[in-house]
């Protein structure tokens, strides 16, 4: 085998040990050392760094057969599968309450234009199927979590995330309720002035900053799973059947996206009579967050559900 | 044919080439590639090479030497490499035969 080469020493190789941190955790564990070495014998400069930060990017992608950690896989699709699903059933929760909850102005607005109508048939089909597939494919997962937690002694730090959004319904619960009581003005916020978007009389600022904490409620509570998910490093049968029923339901979610981005459009097209939906803004939001949060739905969950398969024998 | 102007200098060849004398780390791949095939690998391109190889059971790992890891050409590395450096022997000699017929070239 070769000669010792001299050292060399420099920033560069501050960055091209930085570079490594960008390699898949399995990756690391098994060529951190050695490139380290070769890093610290070769004198890493500038191009090494590039280098490295260039080929983490397959790594990812494509990770080698013999590193690739198949429950892993599946516990890091279905963390990233429950934060966009989530975001998803936000946004979901959103349009329901813009457009379908929005019945007595429908009636005097085109929203029963052919389009609409089968867009909101479709949304409420792959919302149902969507979440029908969470809850047959989350709860023996869930349950298998917390047994596994309560043999750790961890149940409380696996059920602390659910605090937030208890708190937060609470606090949603108690404002609507507020806002309904009969007389007026009821609560200081609830200006006379303000559009009814929220179909519950909130203004347009209260229903903005429900909206904004609803999506932040949301995905503390799809981040808490997701982490516990990955500390408790659980692998099993119940791990499968999640990754699949994940897919069932980000598909599903995304279709349901796509459904109400197409009868939001329409509203926007064919309903005359209301100016709400004729501000271009809220479409201009709306639109890339549910192509977003879909898009990452389905590609985590597509690689949830190949990590689920056994391998073929070669 | 899946094969580019480069494959000459395709890297996992190169690795594999190096790897053909003795087994040896990264460094040592790098430096013997450098100094008898005039290629200089970047340590991203060898140990995504590594990587690979090593996947499709090419090379294969020995004991660690001081955070240094040397690998070595398996069976089926050897074979590999021996169909690959046939199929280029082949091309370098139809080209340099008809080079020298057509353009007169009398070889480096």
């Amino acid at each position: 085998m070769s000669a010792q080469p001299p050292r060399q020493a420099g920033g560069a190789q501050v960055l091209a040990r930085a570079a490594l941190a960008l390699y898949p955790p399995t990756w690391r564990a098994r060529y951190g050392d050695e490139v380290r070495a070769l890093l610290q014998d070769s004198g890493a400069g500038a191009r090494a760094a590039a280098s490295l930060a260039w080929h983490a990017v397959p790594a990812w992608a494509c990770p080698p057969r013999h590193l690739y950690d198949r429950p892993g896989r599946m516990r890091a699709s279905l963390a990233a599968v429950g934060m966009a699903w989530a975001l998803l059933a936000g946004l979901a929760a959103v349009f329901v309450q813009l457009a379908q909850a929005q019945g007595q102005v429908q009636d005097l607005t085109l929203a029963q234009h052919r389009v609409i109508q089968w867009s909101y048939w479709a949304f409420d089909s792959c919302l149902i199927v969507s979440v029908l597939a969470v809850a047959v494919g989350g709860l023996p997962l869930w349950l298998t979590m917390l047994r596994r937690a309560r043999r750790r002694g961890e149940v409380a730090s696996l059920l602390a995330p659910a605090v937030v959004p208890v708190a937060y319904l609470m606090v949603t619960a108690a404002v609507v309720a507020l806002v309904r009581r009969p007389g007026h003005p009821v609560v200081p916020w609830q200006a006379s002035s303000v559009v009814d978007l929220a179909n519950g009389g909130v203004g347009p600022r209260w229903f903005l900053t429900l909206v904004v904490l609803g999506f932040a409620a949301a995905l503390v509570s799809a981040a808490g799973p997701g982490l516990a998910l990955r500390g408790l490093r659980l692998h099993g049968p119940a791990v499968v059947r999640a990754a699949r029923a994940a897919f069932l339901a980000a598909v599903t979610m995304g279709l349901a996206g796509v459904t109400s981005m197409v009868a939001a459009v329409g509203l926007y097209l064919w309903a005359p009579a209301y100016a709400g939906y004729h501000v271009a803004w809220p479409l201009a939001v709306y639109l890339p967050a549910v192509l977003l949060a879909s898009a990452v739905a389905v590609v985590s969950a597509a690689r949830g559900i190949r990590a689920s398969s056994p391998p073929a024998v070669a | 044919m899946k094969d580019g102007l480069n494959r000459w200098a395709d890297p996992p060849l190169l690795v594999l080439a190096s790897l053909a004398e003795e087994p040896k780390h990264g460094y040592a791949i790098t430096q013997d590639v450098a100094d008898t095939m005039g290629v200089r690998l970047s340590a991203g391109t060898l140990y995504a090479v590594i990587s690979r190889l090593e996947s499709r059971g090419l090379i294969e790992p020995l004991e660690l030497d001081d955070r240094r890891r040397p690998y070595r050409l398996t069976a089926a590395g050897a074979r590999e490499l021996a169909e690959q450096s046939e199929r280029m022997r082949q091309v370098a000699s139809v080209a340099q035969q008809r080079l020298r017929v057509n353009y007169g070239w009398a070889g480096a």
